[in-house]
């Protein structure tokens, strides 16, 4: 990364990055490293915050971001950079289009209709107790309607502010002339509410505004939890494109190196990029070779070599050495752009069939309005006096409660069982097509394997116990999330000490002080220049090589279990990979997956999704790497891991932990989850087969309807409740893919 | 009789009250970030205010 700062005080760069506000002052967000240590979180901020011109800073976390406010005319974005370098946390602005977050005011509009529907939910209860367990008088009639009044004061800003979402969805729905939950929902809400404000206007008759603000509370609540899990999700997409540096060194035509801004390039430009930072741009390598870390972009943890003449990926980190290449492709065609792009049509396009009519609500608001229309007619001609009150039970009863409980009970359960086993879940929608997947399209690099320390190919120097040299590099991994670092923390038996001073160079590794000496983990060019890389972990001190730690790759855990559990259950399984024939076939052997394809760019296996979909499949894509993103995003239903990238994660419903037998818990909850929103929509719809009757026929009172409808919701949620995730299977099972030989043999 | 004549006004005016102060703080940001502030007590040096202390106290605003 250039600490060249003095670069963003001109005006053509600023206006990509600063977003002015209305009194003034301007926003800026910046890209800082992993904030994993809190206390560093908080210094950062509070030393941003003491400069001059500096108004506000928000640290958000999970996003890797700050957001700065402050008075460009009493402090640069130079100076702001600089206090971030100083603070050892180097910052990079990002495009201001970030600065606007739509889930950020999706997020702050629900959590207020949340409250409100709250805080006049239980208002409106209190005073319906009031009347229901007849406190006042009976004779009293004034202060009875007092209270009828007041229920319906408490009522009104739930149904006229809180509700809003519900009504504006099934006006959206019926526009497009599809029945959507949202439907019955609001014609329920809004039938209760007129009918009840009738009632209270007339001074006789039956109120339930009590049942119609309860349901709405009840369905934001399961709402805003689901959008708090999307947001949290949305955070991790600190995804390629704002990770593509917006600086670029590129030579003029008189032959001199000048920095210009990425969105600049064009084709045929002729670029030079530092080692240790990122290529801004797709090309052709125009220096002798390279190399190259491209796990960003393909989860690939070993070295790719690139010579002259061959293609460079936008995205990928320089190692080593400086290099020059010639641009194909430059701004919003990248190759890392294009990446995101294909993802993000995918996700589109699966939005549009998550929001599909439900066959079954359709018919049913029909039925129930028929039915209503019906009762209205006979009583009319009948009995006119009644035939008010009787079409309000039919429709009370016939409030699809219960109905419209029964999936997102079922689903916020599941999604608080699944958290409970470490897996998240971000698109409840996607359980049910877990439980019906019949293909799965699985990555093999980073996904059903990722790295380990061979053990007993380990080589020191200078007599070192090779336990202390696994000891002092777990020190400094410690903290690292990358997939080497994990491998030596697994690999590490003792309790690691914590190195300070750790710096981490991206591409490179780990640089520490412990008990006063400096340390150095990674490459070998990175831990003791001079040596050449050679795909192995080395540690180092100031003196010289310590240990080096020889890298192989084996199976994840829960692999093995995870893959023999889909194709008992019937599931067709492939692997498709980026990585070469043999190395797939070795893996694929291990596993007893017979269909395997190599060398698989993301538009292939985006591809193999849509045609395994097209053949009427259901398929389950299980991935980590950017490259993967498309496929997940176009799957029916996707899994990523914790040490996905983060565009990988974004698109990903499920996100697992380290274990693959997680998909198959998620899965066998997910069948279960189905079985229960059967049971519970089953429930919802013989209740009202047999209470709509009775209804109709004027059998049922007002107060009698709005009690059964209030118990039938309350069986569909204590019978979500009841979903459980399945026991974990035996200890044998799952952990014993990989035998710990380093713990044997130290034993 | 009198008691619920007083008391229900002071119920709603409260509810108001509570609403205006939840959207006020939804407004600010105070549920944005719900990780922060719960190791602020734990740190035992609160850094940067050796020279600016006075201005760091405004910044809220």
């Amino acid at each position: 990364m250039s600490t060249d700062n003095t670069l963003w005080a001109r005006p053509a760069l600023a206006a990509q990055v600063l977003a002015p506000r209305r009194d003034g002052r301007s926003d800026v967000l910046l890209r800082v490293p992993a904030l994993a240590d809190a206390r560093r979180t908080v210094m950062l901020q509070s030393t941003l915050e003491a400069l001059p011109g500096v108004t506000r800073v928000r640290v958000e976390v999970t996003a890797r971001r700050l957001h700065i406010t402050f008075d460009a005319a009493r402090i640069g974005l130079p100076d702001l950079l600089d206090a971030c370098h100083a603070s050892a946390c180097p910052a990079q602005p990002l495009r201001r289009e970030l600065l606007d977050d739509p889930l950020h005011h999706q997020a702050n509009d629900a959590l207020k209709r949340l409250a409100v529907a709250g805080l006049f939910t239980m208002q409106a209860m209190m005073f319906a107790l009031v009347l229901y367990l007849g406190v006042i008088d009976r004779v009293d009639a004034s202060t009875r309607q007092l209270f009828r009044w007041l229920e319906m004061l408490a009522a009104t800003p739930v149904i006229g502010y809180a509700a809003i979402p519900f009504f504006r969805h099934a006006l959206r729905d019926l526009r497009a002339r599809r029945a959507g939950i949202d439907v019955p929902i609001a014609i329920a809400v809004l039938l209760i509410y007129l009918a009840s404000a009738w009632n209270t206007l007339a001074g006789h008759g039956a109120i339930w505004f009590d049942s119609a603000t309860m349901l709405i509370f009840v369905l934001l609540t399961g709402r805003y939890l689901e959008l708090r899990a999307r947001r949290r999700h949305h955070d991790l997409d600190a995804a390629s494109t704002d990770n593509l540096p917006l600086l670029a060194t590129r030579r003029d035509a008189a032959g001199t190196w000048e920095t210009v801004a990425a969105l600049e390039l064009e084709p045929g430009d002729r670029l030079r990029v530092s080692e240790g930072s990122v290529v801004p741009a797709d090309g052709i390598l125009a220096c002798a070779q390279a190399r190259l870390d491209t796990s960003h972009h393909d989860g690939e943890s070993r070295v790719r070599h690139v010579d002259q003449g061959q293609p460079v990926e936008s995205g990928s980190l320089v190692l080593d050495a400086p290099i020059e290449l010639t641009v194909t492709r430059a701004g919003s065609a990248t190759s890392a752009t294009r990446r995101r792009q294909l993802a993000e049509e995918a996700a589109r396009q699966r939005a549009r069939t998550d929001g599909a009519a439900d066959a079954g609500v359709g018919r049913f608001i029909a039925g129930v309005l028929g039915l209503a229309a019906a009762t209205a007619a006979f009583w009319l001609w009948h009995d006119p006096a009644r035939a008010f009150d009787t079409v309000i039970a039919v429709l009370v009863v016939a409030c699809p409660c219960a109905f419209a409980l029964a999936t997102p009970a079922t689903l916020t359960r599941a999604m608080s069982v699944l958290a409970r086993r470490g897996v998240m879940l971000t698109r409840p929608q996607a359980l049910a097509a877990l439980a019906d997947v019949d293909h799965a399209l699985v990555d093999k690099t980073g996904t059903l394997t990722r790295p380990q320390l061979d053990a007993a190919a380990t080589l020191t120097h200078n007599n070192i116990e090779p336990r202390q040299a696994l000891a002092w590099a777990a020190a400094l991994a410690h903290g690292s999330s990358h997939p080497v670092a994990q491998a030596v923390l697994r690999a590490n038996a003792a309790t690691p000490a914590t190195a300070s001073d750790i710096q981490v160079s991206a591409g490179g590794g780990i640089s520490g002080r412990l008990d006063g000496r400096a340390l150095r983990l990674g490459r070998a060019g990175f831990a003791c220049p001079g040596h050449a890389d050679d795909d192995a972990l080395w540690l180092a001190d100031a003196h010289g090589p310590l240990a080096r730690f020889a890298l192989v790759e084996s199976l994840r855990p829960g692999a093995r279990s995870a893959m023999q559990a889909l194709q008992q259950a019937g599931i067709h399984v492939a692997i498709a990979s980026g990585d070469s024939a043999p190395r797939v076939a070795a893996i694929a052997a291990q596993l007893d997956i017979a269909d395997h394809h190599a060398r698989q760019s993301p538009d292939a296996k985006f591809e193999r999704v849509r045609a395994a979909q097209a053949a009427g499949h259901r398929v389950l894509v299980v991935g980590d790497g950017s490259n993967d993103a498309a496929a997940l995003a176009a799957a029916d239903v996707s899994a990523s891991l914790a040490g996905a990238t983060d565009l990988a994660r974004h698109h990903a419903d499920l996100l697992l932990g380290d274990d693959l037998s997680q998909l198959t818990l998620a899965r066998a909850l997910a069948r279960r989850a189905v079985r229960t929103m059967r049971h519970n929509r089953r429930w919802g719809l013989t209740w009202n087969a047999i209470a709509i009757p009775l209804a109709a026929c004027g059998l049922v009172p007002p107060w009698l309807a709005a009690l059964g409808m209030s118990a039938s919701s309350l069986i569909v949620v204590l019978n979500a409740l009841r979903l459980e995730a399945p026991d974990a299977p035996p200890a044998a099972g799952p952990h014993h893919d990989q035998p710990a030989r380093w713990q044997e043999r130290t034993a | 009789m009198n008691a619920i004549i007083i008391l229900i006004p002071v119920t709603l005016a409260l509810i108001g009250f509570a609403t205006a102060l939840f959207f006020w703080a939804v407004r600010h940001d105070q549920f944005q970030d719900l990780d922060t502030p719960a190791i602020l007590p734990l740190m035992d040096d609160v850094p940067a205010s050796e020279e600016n202390s006075p201005q760091t106290t405004e910044k809220h605003a």
